[in-house]
């Protein structure tokens, strides 16, 4: 049974690989030692790929390889100026569900107190 | 981790990797796609492997789950999916045609016959081929391949062992369909026209691909030819195999 954090990282886990990719570009697994840097541990990090799939076909980021000398190339990702602009509406709209979350929140902890 | 535990974790590896192009091909995903989706998955498992990562930490439980996820995000195509049953269907007419023209030419016969076991054959070998292929997908859990393998032929055994329990009898050399010489060549003609239009596009499509700018066409025309020159030799040794077993079996009923 998937745990509660594991939902919500779900919900959001597109919005974190666009934040991420606006630091600079990466490849998967980079990205997912970022998000690992940051407390977000992923159930199977394969399920990146779909989500950086359809963040590229929606024009947010584009995928470029590069070559390499060690063996075959690397495929990056890069935000675009839509995926930049997305990010923005996205962050907003995080914070105003996170405000409202914590506000509710708050006023349980004070109910439970009295 | 031992040279063994390498080798048998780059084969696991080798074989999920499989699994999962193959089942996008089917799916329909374009094959532009396809080759970068394959590098990214192997350089994945392969930088997480060595970061003492099972398989599992990539892919989740089902290996099949992350595959069809993917597949959903890159619009895939029914049509290019049934290319690739096109092919396999380019084979068996290679295949058919190819040993139709020869045992014409060596029997000096005027008519082919096409019988149950050659269908069965035919129809078999691309079914255990597709299901070698995706039963990488078991990679994570059956560690190695013979450990693969050795189920997909128990899962057989069992099937036959059962359709004999509830009774059905085959006549493995009914005849379903004869011809004579100009239907023979018109077949082999066929053949050589859908291989060369294919082999064509392939070429086409592997030069304009980055990750995989090599396509050696002069080498997958003669493992094609020789392919199916070893297949028409074991459909012609199974068939007289299955004959003498037949006449064996009669006799010592």
């Amino acid at each position: 049974m998937e745990t509660r954090s594991t939902q919500l990282l779900k919900g959001t886990l597109d919005m974190c690989l666009l934040a991420t990719l606006a630091q600079r570009p990466c490849y998967g697994y980079e990205l997912v030692q970022q998000l690992a840097q940051r407390g977000l541990d992923l159930v199977s990090e394969g399920s990146i790929y779909p989500l950086l799939s359809r963040l590229q076909q929606h024009g947010y980021i584009e995928g470029y390889l590069v070559a390499s000398r060690d063996g075959p190339p690397r495929k990056y990702y890069r935000l675009l100026p839509a995926g930049a602009k997305q990010l923005e509406r996205w962050q907003a709209e995080w914070d105003a569900f996170a405000q409202a979350v914590a506000r509710i929140l708050k006023g349980a902890r004070v109910d439970a107190h009295r | 981790m031992t040279h063994t535990g390498e080798q048998q974790t780059q084969q696991q590896i080798a074989d999920l990797v499989r699994a999962c192009a193959g089942y996008w091909e089917l799916r329909g995903v374009a094959r532009e796609h396809l080759t970068e989706m394959q590098l990214e998955l192997e350089q994945h498992l392969q930088q997480a492997v060595s970061d003492g990562k099972p398989l599992e930490a990539v892919l989740g439980p089902h290996p099949t789950a992350f595959a069809e996820a993917w597949a959903r995000e890159m619009r895939p195509c029914v049509l290019r999916g049934g290319a690739r049953v096109l092919q396999g269907l380019v084979y068996a007419l290679s295949v058919v045609s190819s040993s139709a023209l020869l045992s014409q030419l060596l029997a000096h016969a005027p008519a082919f016959t096409f019988t149950l076991f050659t269908a069965y054959v035919l129809a078999g070998s691309g079914l255990l081929a597709l299901l070698l292929q995706l039963g990488g997908f078991l990679a994570p859990r059956i560690s190695t391949r013979a450990g693969r393998e050795a189920l997909l032929l128990a899962a057989i055994v069992l099937a036959v062992l059962l359709l004999r329990l509830a009774g059905v009898t085959v006549n493995w050399s009914t005849a379903l369909l004869s011809w004579g010489w100009p239907v023979t060549i018109v077949l082999f003609a066929l053949a050589a026209v859908l291989f060369s239009l294919d082999s064509w596009r392939t070429f086409h499509r592997a030069r304009a691909s980055l990750a995989f700018p090599g396509f050696p066409a002069l080498r997958a025309v003669t493992a094609f030819v020789a392919s199916v020159g070893v297949f028409d030799l074991l459909l012609f040794a199974g068939g007289v195999a299955v004959a003498d077993f037949c006449r064996l079996a009669l006799r010592l009923i």
